[in-house]
């Protein structure tokens, strides 16, 4: 084990220490916080020959830095230009970043937050068993530039790998996105919403947050003022508040009352959710929960062949990756 | 073989990964003492898939991972766990904890308790006497771990604010319904601010954040605010039981 420093020289908007949340916190008010893009967190982290939930960097926009010691990382998220030392790499891959060279992603376009994996264990704090930030309880996990990232790590450097994956990445189109939507308990109390939101095109506002992405669009409001008590929501919920607005709750949303849940995003659709910033159009299409199980399961089909590829590629160059070590 | 009455519980799913369950009742009352109570035995018996689960006033929404397992095996775990009577269940639930809050109450520390008063016809004397009469039970742990509180005794439920207030401080003692919930961080809420604690309520570097859980109980003891300031800042503790 190498003990190596990551000195930040840049970061975007905001940059933290993150990974794919708590568990079993919401029953304690804690909500699962964590990546908001949780497909592009993993694929990071799996890149790199890490367990998927390892603490990683996300970037709402870009990165830069420069490790005193060779390193392994992989970029995802939205479309980026990653250099090293100025010359292009290639994202959703792994890429040796040698000592002193700067990695640098910028030129964010199309979607909100890149995610960084090293190959190897960033220290962090953690709250209640994550590095997860959670800003509401005072855990802000703040990155700026000049702070000094550390990392254990077996990398002890080779040529630029060549690598040759299946990676399943994410369809940043430049037109509207398609979001997947599935019935949930609710959603007929107002009547014609379902068919509104079909027919409907919908804008991300700059009011949104880690809580929930508020959207312009027509929206309908229920008839009667029937009285509804706090309760808990799944990521994703689509909620109509009194004003006219569809606001999408996201990983930081907490109990909701007053305001009808006319569906929930499916899960495959909540890595792009997670990606959509202000100004980014989107097109909702209801699905039946059996088409979004299954949809879930091919992504996780093609989650697990990576996971097995990287650790015959990580096997050959005498690393070890998750899969691996257990 | 006995034959039981199935349970009177819903279970409706709620998106691809949750189910929302609720218990019907037309006394609002039971409906929330019986999904505490199933929500407890839920959790001590807890089905495969099953992720987490999140506590509302009148629900439990259960998340669970739908490779792993099935809105309809969840909602069977669900009625066969409703059905079995509390007391021959066989997990033992941990001690209920006590809890005696010191709460200043007055004008600055409490800016709507002069119009809670108003509101419910008393004087603000007598909101505070009631609050420091009432035994609260901790129902559930609401947002960045807040505990829920059924048990205030007043003449009528208290409406929240129209005007949600944007920033209340942290240890804000707060009323709606017949409820009340404490402020554990700085942010907006739509409930009454009718006091203060000194103590931290939650304090994210401790191993343990909280010192209470669901089901122990809270009696608020109103102080000076030269005795609050002696206790200032330090961690909600449960009150010492002579042994």
């Amino acid at each position: 084990m190498t003990t190596v420093a990551l000195e930040i020289t840049g970061t975007g908007w905001l940059t933290t220490f993150q990974d794919l949340g708590r568990r079993d916190t919401e029953r304690l008010g804690v909500p699962t916080g964590g990546a908001a893009d949780q497909h592009s967190a993993v694929v990071a982290n799996l890149l790199a020959g890490n367990p998927r939930g390892a603490t990683l960097l996300e970037n709402l926009g870009g990165l830069a830095l420069v490790p005193d010691h060779d390193l392994l990382v992989a970029v995802t998220g939205a479309p980026a230009r990653v250099t090293v030392g100025g010359a292009p790499v290639g994202g959703w891959s792994p890429v040796t970043v040698p000592a002193g060279a700067e990695l640098r992603v910028h030129d964010v376009r199309l979607g909100s937050r890149t995610y960084l994996a090293v190959h190897g264990a960033i220290a962090a704090d953690t709250f209640l068993d994550s590095a997860a930030p959670d800003a509401r309880m005072g855990f802000g996990q703040v990155i700026t530039p000049g702070t000094r990232v550390l990392l254990e790590t077996e990398f002890r450097g080779f040529d630029q790998p060549v690598f040759r994956l299946p990676v399943p990445t994410l369809p940043f189109e430049k037109g509207p996105w398609l979001v997947d939507v599935v019935e949930s308990q609710g959603g007929t109390a107002i009547p014609g919403i379902r068919e509104l939101i079909a027919e409907s095109s919908y804008v991300v506002t700059g009011r949104s947050t880690h809580v929930g992405l508020r959207l312009d669009g027509p929206v309908r409001h229920p008839a009667d003022e029937t009285e509804i008590v706090s309760h808990g929501v799944p990521v994703g919920a689509l909620e109509i508040p009194h004003a006219d607005e569809l606001i999408v709750l996201g990983r930081y949303r907490s109990l909701t009352a007053g305001y009808p849940i006319v569906g929930v995003a499916a899960r495959t659709s909540l890595p792009l959710l997670g990606q959509a910033g202000p100004g980014r159009e989107l097109r909702f299409r209801w699905i039946d929960r059996e088409t979004s199980v299954r949809r879930s399961g091919r992504r996780e089909a093609e989650l697990r062949t990576l996971e097995r590829a990287t650790a015959d590629a990580f096997g050959a160059l005498g690393l070890r990756t998750a899969l691996a070590r257990s | 073989m006995t034959t039981r009455q199935p349970a009177p519980i819903t279970v409706e799913p709620y998106g691809d990964s949750a189910v929302m369950v609720t218990i019907p009742h037309a006394d609002q009352a039971v409906r929330r003492a019986a999904i505490v109570a199933f929500r407890d035995r839920f959790l001590a018996r807890r089905p495969p898939g099953v992720l987490d689960v999140v506590s509302g006033l009148e629900s439990l929404l259960v998340e669970f991972d739908p490779l792993e397992t099935s809105p309809q095996h969840v909602e069977y775990a669900a009625r066969l766990l409703g059905d079995s009577p509390a007391a021959d269940d066989p997990v033992r639930r941990r001690a209920v904890r006590e809890f005696a809050i010191p709460v200043v109450f007055d004008d600055e520390a409490g800016p709507d308790l002069s119009s809670v008063a108003e509101e419910i016809g008393l004087a603000p004397g007598e909101v505070v006497d009631a609050m420091a009469a009432s035994v609260f039970t901790i129902s559930l742990l609401g947002a960045a771990m807040a505990p829920m509180m059924d048990g205030l005794r007043v003449p009528r439920p208290v409406r929240r604010r129209a005007e949600p207030r944007t920033d209340v401080v942290p240890g804000a003692i707060m009323i709606a319904g017949m409820n009340a919930i404490i402020q554990p961080f700085p942010g907006p809420t739509g409930w009454r601010v009718v006091g203060r604690t000194p103590h931290t309520i939650v304090d994210i570097t401790r191993s343990e954040p909280v010192s209470f859980g669901t089901g122990d109980i809270v009696r608020f003891v109103p102080v000076s605010p030269a005795e609050a300031k002696a206790l200032d800042g330090s961690f909600l503790l449960p009150k010492e039981v002579p042994v």
